[in-house]
């Protein structure tokens, strides 16, 4: 028996799904020999020599494994690579390309250029390499930093940050760097599962990957550890269970804010300098989780986690807590109750006392 | 009934710097906390972020002074013991006889039950509460907020506990249990024979007391002087 919500779920999917492979024959329009279908076999071709340094070379060498998992490798090398010499790999055999990024990416392109980053890198390829590219929520968001840090020295970055911003380090492992330079206004809490540390004084978070996860549940469903009823969502209960299981006790969930949506004109949006945007908008700021769970090909994917305040609720995500928007609000009001105690006093004696004044004044 | 008014030296000034010092503190700390938690409502400390520095300072200064008051009464003066942790007949007799002052006695316009000393400054029911608070609630709610200032050192630890929602939890409602004290605490000061009676001695150090003859309660402490002698001092 389906619920209403999965059954709307279930509809949505393969909506998506459809409408994706609607939109691939545009993809085939741009090489007809591409298409989807035989791209594997083309881009062996290719990787023949390519994924091998001893024939490329570091600066021509592009990692299979890696660039398999990626949409690029869906439409294919010659699909970018557009003109491929009859005589290529052979002398003066040199392959030319005429497609840019920017033919597939153009609200991205046209972002970009408006941004300052455009100026020093102009090139997508300054940042990402499209052999290796993943969209954002297939990456370990704190990954996500490394394309920054390829140019920003972490140090730097820390110390800049250090002279306004309170508990830095706290901030910088706990949230990406495009979630508050970007102009992104919604942002998605994404919870990973994370290894605990033997050595208390290694505070490095270590994300499990999907071979130990595998070997916890003898299953390469993994996401069975945390979705108990296989209905590919995952409800505040099932987070709660995940944390109380004394068998994952090896195990914690950790929390990452990342925006709903990157953008690339890379604006510091005056909201994210002002501290609450977060830490005042309420629960309503981390309203949208995800759990992120790793895949065979070293890759991500996200699953739902139940909408509401609960999230903040205590033993759901015990790494995480956004002062100011995680309280609870049956804490809230146990504080003020023991507040009130302390109002006895003052309110209930000093009734009497000013009924009794009489009796206590001199003679 | 012969009675003479007379003042005896009862806050020493270590113990008044700490305790005005402490008093400023944590309303400091009270009300920069209430706008961490509710930022939406209270907007008293200004931004955000001057909340959470202001915070972090008055913390830390509470803590500082906490520790200087513990050295103080225990190696100083050493007097810890004997002014914060009542005996066993002040916990049976005294206690009661001081509840019920409180709340008849004091109310018909019966005098009070104990009176204070330098070495014997709290009652039976104020060392009860000073006990709790001081040995327990002010520490535990230091430790955390250190703690609160250490996650990522700490975060193994934390994990260890139960998490850092545990420790959000226990400070806030710690800080919400001294808050209650704190009332409660500024009230009691105001019954004394005048409602600043109380607070007077622990601006100047000398207390003013109603010195009886026939009472077998009164001070006799070497710091006691006449009003006399002190009027000639000033």
């Amino acid at each position: 028996m389906y619920s209403k919500n999965q059954l709307i779920r279930q509809t949505l999917t393969i909506s998506a799904v459809a409408v994706a492979f609607g939109f691939m024959p545009q993809l085939v329009k741009a090489d007809p020999g591409f298409s989807f279908g035989d791209s594997v076999a083309k881009n062996e071709d290719c990787l023949k020599c390519h994924n091998n340094k001893k024939i490329v070379g570091d600066n021509r060498l592009i990692n299979g494994k890696v660039f398999q998992h990626t949409t690029h490798a869906q439409i294919g090398c010659k699909t970018c690579h557009n003109s491929v010499p009859d005589n290529h790999p052979g002398s003066g055999g040199k392959v030319t390309m005429t497609t840019t990024c920017a033919d597939c990416h153009k609200d991205i392109s046209t972002e970009y250029s408006i941004s300052k980053h455009s100026i020093s890198v102009p090139n997508c390829s300054g940042c990402h390499n499209p052999h290796t590219a993943h969209k954002a929520g297939e990456v370990y968001a704190l990954e996500l930093n490394s394309t920054c840090t390829n140019c920003h020295n972490q140090m730097k970055i820390s110390a800049t940050h250090a002279q306004w911003l309170p508990q830095t380090d706290l901030h910088l492992g706990s949230i990406s760097c495009v979630t508050c330079h970007t102009k992104a206004e919604n942002f998605v809490m994404s919870v990973y599962i994370a290894r605990r540390n033997s050595n208390i004084s290694n505070n490095t978070p270590l994300i499990a990957d999907f071979e130990y996860l595998k070997n916890k549940t003898n299953s390469d469903d993994i996401h069975k550890l945390v979705d108990k009823n296989l209905d590919n969502y995952i409800s505040i209960e099932e987070l709660k269970a995940f944390n109380r299981n004394p068998s994952n006790k090896d195990l914690y969930l950790k929390a990452i804010l990342t925006p709903s949506k990157t953008t690339h004109a890379f604006q510091t949006s005056d909201k994210s300098l002002n501290c609450t945007l977060c830490h005042a908008s309420g629960p309503s700021a981390a309203q949208v989780s995800k759990l992120v769970l790793p895949k065979p090909d070293g890759t991500f994917r996200q699953m739902d986690i139940e909408k509401g305040d609960d999230i903040a609720s205590l033993n759901v995500i015990p790494d995480f807590y956004m002062m100011g928007s995680s309280r609870n609000s049956i804490l809230n009001i146990l504080g003020v109750a023991i507040l009130a105690g302390g109002l006895v006093m003052p309110v209930g004696h000093g009734f009497f006392r000013f009924l009794t004044r009489k009796n206590r004044k001199k003679e | 009934m012969e009675s003479q008014s007379k003042y005896i030296y009862l806050q020493p000034t270590p113990v008044r710097i700490w305790h005005w010092l402490n008093a400023f503190g944590i309303v400091t700390l009270i009300i920069s906390g209430a706008q961490i938690r509710f930022p939406e409502y209270i907007t008293i400390c200004g931004s955000y972020r001057s909340a959470i520095l202001l915070h972090n300072t008055a913390g830390i200064v509470v803590a500082l002074s906490f520790s200087f008051w513990f050295f103080y009464y225990k190696w100083v003066s050493g007097a810890l013991t004997n002014i914060y942790v009542p005996k066993m007949d002040e916990l049976s007799n005294g206690l009661i006889k001081q509840v019920f002052y409180y709340f008849w006695g004091y109310f018909k316009g019966a005098s009070a039950p104990f009176h204070a000393t330098p070495d014997s400054k709290f009652n039976p029911m104020q060392k009860s509460a000073y006990l709790a608070i001081m040995f327990v609630i002010v520490p535990l709610v230091s430790l955390t907020g250190i703690m609160l200032l250490n996650i990522g050192p700490l975060r193994q630890i934390l994990l260890m506990i139960g998490g850092l929602q545990i420790l959000v939890i226990l400070h806030f409602l710690l800080a919400c249990v001294l808050g209650a004290f704190l009332l409660t605490h500024v009230y009691l000061a105001t019954l004394g024979s005048t409602p600043l009676a109380y607070f007077k001695p622990m601006w100047t150090g000398w207390e003013k007391v109603e010195h009886h003859h026939d009472d077998e309660h009164h001070a006799t402490d070497l710091h006691e002087i006449s009003a006399h002698s002190q009027v000639s001092k000033n």
